[in-house]
This record gives C-alpha cells, sequence and structure tokens, in this order.
C-alpha cells in the first residue's frame, strides 16, 4: 500500500478560501441539478488554492471547534442520529472504513492499531483513545455512529436498497441545510428529494440512484453540491430542528442590506460501497465561504453571480435566494463598494 | 507518487477486490467429490470483509468461476469455498486436481449477488447438496450479529458437506435445522417451513434445479410474494438451441448461429465482454440494447427490466435483428 504525500500540517491555521472546495468547473456558467458524480480523493486546484486529496477534510485548526459543535448538538438531541433496528452492522462497517481511512491520511495525528476484531484508535487532536472490538457495543462508549459522528465533521448518511430503491436507513446529521434528518430517516430518496425542483422528473434522481445502486466497493466517489446558507454566519447547524435559532437571519441581513455576510455553502457529499454490508454512504461535509471573500477572487465573484443569476426561478426559490439574489450579486460584482453595505 | 489507482480506491489493504495472489492454507474433504478450500492473501495482509451470499472468482487453470464463501464475512481471517468435482473437465476439475496447501492461485473479488435483506424480521435458509455453501455464510452472518433462522438442508445420504458445522450453529443460536434425505422428504419439509414463518421473513435457496423449482412453488402456493423468494443458481436448465439471427455492433452486421450465443459472436468478433458463469445466472454479460426484439432466457433482469428491452444478458438471450451497444 503506497502513502499519499503527508499534508502540510492537518491542524493548519484556516485559509477559508483556499481549500474551499469550489463547486463549479472552470468554464461552467450556469448550473442545473446533475448526477455531477468525479473520483474522490482527487487533488483539484482552485482559483484560490486547492482541495480534495483526503476523504475527510478535518477542516485545518478549525477541526477541534467544529467538533465541539458537533458534539454539542448531539449531547443536547441525541436524535440527530438514527438507525433503523437493522442498520447496526453497517454502522460498524461505516466506522472501520472511516478510522481507516483517516489513520492512513492523518498519521501524524491520527492511529488505528488492528488485530483482528480488534481496535485500538487514538485521535491526538480530540483526545480520544479508544479500544473497540467489532459488534460489541458494549466496548464503545455509544453506538458506532455516534461514535463516528463524534471523531469526523461529515454529516453521515448510510443508504440500502429495499424493495428496489434506496433508502436513508441511517444518518447521523448535525449540520442539515435545511432538512430534518428526524423526518427524513427511512425514506427513499425519491421520497427524500421529492421537494427539490426537476430532480426527480428530470430523471436526476433516477440516475443518481442506478449510479449508487451500481457502485463497487473498491471505489469512492464524490460530488459537489452548493446554495447559498440560510444563515448569514458560519453557524453549521441550519437544520430544520433549530430553526428557531436561524430563521431570522437572512430576513435580517437582507433589511441590513449587509451582503459580504452571505455564506457560499459547498456540500461535498462521498459515495463509498461497504463490503461487509453492502451499504452506501452518502456522506455530506458543509464548507462556508462568506460572499466577501470570494468577491477577492475575481473569477470567482464573476462565476458565481453569474450562475446564480441564470438560475430559472423554480430553483433559485428552492435555494432560498429568489427575493435578494439580484441585489446580492451586483453587491458581489460591485468592485467599488466596501464589504457589506 | 501517487497514481490515480492508490486514490480512488481506498486506502486501505481490507478492501481490494481486484485480482490478487492468494495461497491455500487447507484442502479438506468434506463430502465424496466436495473438498473445502482456505485461502490466505499470498502478501500476508488483511482480508476484504463481505455480506454473506459473497462469492470468490477463482482462476482455476483455463477457466474463471465463482464460488460461495461459506464464512460470515465480517472480519475474515481467510476465505473458504467448497467445491464439487463436475467431470466437465472445468474449473472445479482443476481444482480438486491442484491445490493442496502452499498453491498459490488467483482470485477476484468478493462479489456480492445474493445478499441477505436486512430489514428481514427472521430468515428461512433452504440448502441443496453443495448448495449449502451460500446458505452456511447467511446462518453464520445471522449468527454473528443476532439474527434468527430456520434452516432446512437437503442432501443425499452421506453426502451432507457442512453437516456437522450446521448442526453445531443451528445448536449454539438456536436456530431450527430441518434436514431432509430425498425428495418427498424435501418437498414435506419446505411446505411446512413456508407455512410457518414469522411476517416479514424472507426465504433464500441455493441448490439443484430441481429444487430450486420446488422452492419456488411450494413458496409460492404458500402465499409467499416471489420478492421474498431469493435464490442463487449454481446452473441453470439446458435451453434449446434457437433460429439464426442478426445481431449489429458498432454498425457490422453478425450472424448468430443456432446454439451459438451472441456473447460468443461477439466474442468471436474480436469484442471485449465481461463475462462469467455464461448460464445466465450472474449478470456479468449484461449488455445495453438499441433495437431489435429480445428472448431473454436468463435469470437476472426483473420483469420490468425484460420488458424494457433495453439490455440482455448476452450469454443466453437471443432475439431479431439486434443492434447493441457495446
Amino acid at each position: 500500500m503506497s502513502a499519499l504525500l503527508p499534508l502540510a500540517d492537518p491542524l493548519a491555521p484556516v485559509d477559508h478560501a483556499a481549500r474551499l472546495p469550489w463547486p463549479f468547473a472552470e468554464d461552467q456558467t450556469s448550473f442545473r441539478y446533475t448526477v455531477n458524480v468525479q473520483p474522490a480523493r482527487q487533488y483539484l486546484a482552485t482559483a484560490a488554492g486547492g482541495w480534495g486529496d483526503t476523504l475527510v477534510d478535518l477542516g485545518g485548526a478549525e477541526y477541534p471547534q467544529i467538533m465541539a459543535d458537533r458534539r454539542r448538538i448531539l449531547d443536547a438531541d441525541p436524535g440527530r442520529a438514527r438507525v433503523m433496528p437493522w442498520m447496526v452492522p453497517a454502522c460498524w462497517d461505516l466506522l472501520l472504513f472511516y478510522l481507516r481511512d483517516m489513520a492512513a491520511s492523518f498519521p501524524t495525528i491520527m492511529t488505528l492499531d488492528e488485530d483482528g476484531e480488534r481496535f485500538h484508535w487514538v485521535n491526538t487532536a480530540l483526545g480520544t483513545d479508544q479500544h473497540f472490538t467489532l459488534g460489541d457495543l458494549a466496548s464503545l462508549p455509544c453506538d458506532p455512529l455516534t461514535f463516528l459522528g463524534r471523531e469526523v465533521p461529515d454529516d453521515l448518511l448510510l443508504i440500502r436498497e429495499r424493495e428496489g430503491e434506496m433508502h436513508l436507513d441511517a444518518g447521523l446529521v448535525t449540520f442539515a441545510a435545511g432538512w430534518s434528518v428526524t423526518f427524513d430517516a427511512g425514506m427513499s430518496i425519491r421520497e427524500i428529494h421529492g421537494p427539490v425542483p426537476r430532480l426527480n422528473t428530470e430523471g436526476v434522481t433516477t440516475r443518481g440512484e442506478q449510479f449508487l445502486m451500481m457502485l463497487k466497493s473498491d471505489q469512492a466517489f464524490r460530488r459537489a453540491n452548493w446554495t447559498l446558507s440560510a444563515s448569514g454566519s458560519r453557524k453549521l447547524d441550519v437544520s430544520l430542528e433549530e430553526l428557531p435559532e436561524w430563521g431570522r437571519d437572512i430576513p435580517e441581513l437582507i433589511r441590513d442590506r449587509d451582503w459580504g455576510r452571505l455564506q457560499l455553502r459547498i456540500e461535498v457529499e462521498h459515495f463509498v460501497r461497504l463490503p461487509m454490508t453492502g451499504a452506501v454512504t452518502f456522506n455530506i461535509r458543509t464548507h462556508l465561504c462568506s460572499l466577501a471573500d470570494i468577491k477577492k477572487v475575481a473569477p470567482w465573484r464573476e462565476q458565481l453571480a453569474a450562475i446564480v443569476l441564470e438560475l430559472p426561478d423554480d430553483i433559485a426559490t428552492y435555494k432560498g435566494f429568489i427575493d435578494y439574489r439580484e441585489d446580492a450579486m451586483a453587491w458581489l460584482l460591485d468592485t467599488d463598494s466596501q464589504e457589506g453595505r | 507518487m501517487t497514481t490515480l489507482l492508490d486514490t480512488v480506491g481506498a486506502l486501505h489493504p481490507a478492501y481490494t477486490v481486484a485480482p490478487r495472489p492468494f495461497q491455500v492454507v487447507s484442502v479438506e474433504t468434506v463430502a465424496p467429490e466436495i473438498v473445502h478450500v482456505e485461502f490466505v492473501p499470498l502478501d500476508g495482509g488483511p482480508l476484504t470483509a463481505y455480506e454473506a451470499g459473497s462469492h470468490l472468482i477463482v482462476e482455476a487453470g483455463p477457466n474463471r468461476n465463482a464460488y460461495s464463501l461459506t464464512g460470515d464475512g465480517s472480519a475474515p481471517t481467510s476465505y473458504g469455498i467448497s467445491v464439487l468435482r463436475h467431470q466437465t473437465g472445468g474449473g472445479s476439475q482443476w481444482i480438486h486436481d491442484h491445490l493442496v496447501p502452499g498453491a498459490v492461485v488467483t482470485c477476484e473479488g468478493p462479489r456480492s449477488a445474493f445478499p441477505a435483506r436486512p430489514e428481514q424480521t427472521a430468515a428461512l435458509l433452504v440448502a441443496g447438496g453443495v448448495g449449502i455453501t451460500p446458505i452456511l455464510s447467511h446462518a453464520r452472518s445471522l449468527a454473528r450479529w443476532g439474527g434468527t433462522a430456520d434452516i432446512v438442508y437437503s442432501y443425499r445420504p452421506g453426502s451432507g458437506a457442512h453437516l456437522a458445522e450446521l448442526r453445531d450453529l443451528a445448536k449454539t443460536s438456536g436456530f431450527s435445522l430441518t434436514e431432509a434425505t430425498d425428495v418427498p422428504q424435501t418437498q414435506q419439509v419446505l411446505a411446512d417451513r413456508f407455512a410457518d414463518q414469522p411476517i416479514g421473513a424472507h426465504a433464500y435457496a441455493c441448490g439443484p434445479i430441481a429444487m430450486i423449482d420446488t422452492y419456488l412453488e411450494l413458496g409460492r402456493s404458500a402465499g409467499w410474494p416471489v420478492e421474498r423468494l431469493h435464490l442463487e443458481r449454481f446452473e441453470a436448465p439446458e435451453l434449446d438451441p434457437g433460429v439464426e439471427f442478426d445481431v449489429t455492433v458498432a454498425g457490422t452486421r453478425l450472424t448468430v448461429a443456432p446454439g451459438v450465443s451472441v456473447l460468443q459472436t461477439l466474442l468471436d468478433a474480436g469484442h471485449e465482454v465481461p463475462n462469467l458463469c455464461r448460464q445466465g445466472v450472474c449478470g456479468e454479460c449484461r449488455i445495453p440494447v438499441k433495437s431489435g426484439v429480445v428472448e431473454h432466457r436468463d435469470f437476472v433482469l426483473t420483469d420490468a427490466e425484460k420488458k424494457a428491452g433495453d439490455s440482455m444478458m448476452c450469454c443466453v438471450s437471443r432475439g431479431t435483428d439486434l443492434e447493441v451497444d457495446l
């Protein structure tokens, strides 16, 4: 097994633009929903830097803070982790995959020792030191999905084929963008994506589902999705469960015309077929970058403005910015204006 | 320097399914004409886990054959298969004649084509003869993860491979095990067990053609929906040779003779078509169909897929004026 070139420092201070997974291709001028999957773990250069050489993006120096946020949400609302009763083996399958991947990707701060069915996980960035045995719930302080969710910044989603369709049968989600894992758990992905304009009717869901159903276990893929966050702050948890905390954010931002505070919210989804159970991951890693920071990168501000303004009304409505996109993009393109007004 | 291959797959060796060398650690006769072989990776690395009911593809001399893995798959320390010797000069004969402890053989996989439905409340497991292999895997997996199983094992007296392990497993896990040693007994037991499963149970069968036919017939007449009657075929019924017809690929028209498959016709014309079982049971040789009427003769496509007519298993299926896309 060859080693990847080690990252400079997995906990390096963060420039939000430098490692932002810019979701658009270089020559892209418009956006529609597609099954835009690509192989995982490929480094992609962007106008401000680059990203993607590892499956998991810890978030550099922000990793401990992101995980503190994740853990706080889980402690307050353990129901953000949902596991259908038959999905316990799949959660172990997921745990092993990710711990192995992170130990290989970040060897300076994480290790996983294996001895048959016994494992020893050490994460010096978070202070975790855990021995556990595969399948033995008593050997972990909590269920395997929650244990993993407390170590990685991704929202964890497991889908399985049932009755000919892929269903979200387990999920640990604390950073949902305007949806609810407690509501969606157990649904088919067709049912889950019902509210998204055109996705089901134009066959995107079907093609996506076929891709996932045919995924083989030795290949990892990813896809980037994007929107403007429903909060004008770096708050990751804009789930429906948390609606009272963020529901007023954008109306206030619009009232104040504080466009620089808008956050481009990018979700990088990773798809892996887990071999022990055949479950497929649909893990989501959320990244935020303010329009103020995007404005500093000329190719980005131009591309984002063009794409946002070109979007058909139904998609712009679904993404939540039909009412303010013109003003916000005008600000983005106006290089004479100061940050904010 | 890393290659794309290194970065697209998993970083850990326990996820590879590519063809790689294995070493035989043991060969044991478990029934007349059936040997059980255990393999470990030649490089001593960890093994990829697998779903119950999975198979390993073994390069058995000139043949590439799939054999069911008998373990529970959760954290394998070796891969075990049991092979019945067929007198056809093929892969099974090669395995019997050549595999001894220490021998090195290339294997690919595991691949899952006969998985358990995780949401089931119980499983009725039916094995006939060497079909015990994937059934044993399912039983072991259910035992390991705390499920419920009702096992039926039909075998010729003296030819029950893995009987002792199965009896032990049933005893320690509280599974029911019923053995049958002739056809009338098998039919009686199956009818009996089909009528006595809890709501939410699924059934799984692997064995000779006649047993599978009986299983399907009895299951249906006991009111089981066909979606809950899972099965794995090791062999398919013999097909009639059919009539001559044309298949067009990349603008070239080829003639498919009676008794010759579309697959063979394509291979002879120099096209590369993935294939494995050549019996219409594994799904490997599925190709898109652009036009023409397909006569489906496989056991892989669903009724809806067959009706759509836009793909076919070219190792067994035939048709009229077909145009295919490779």
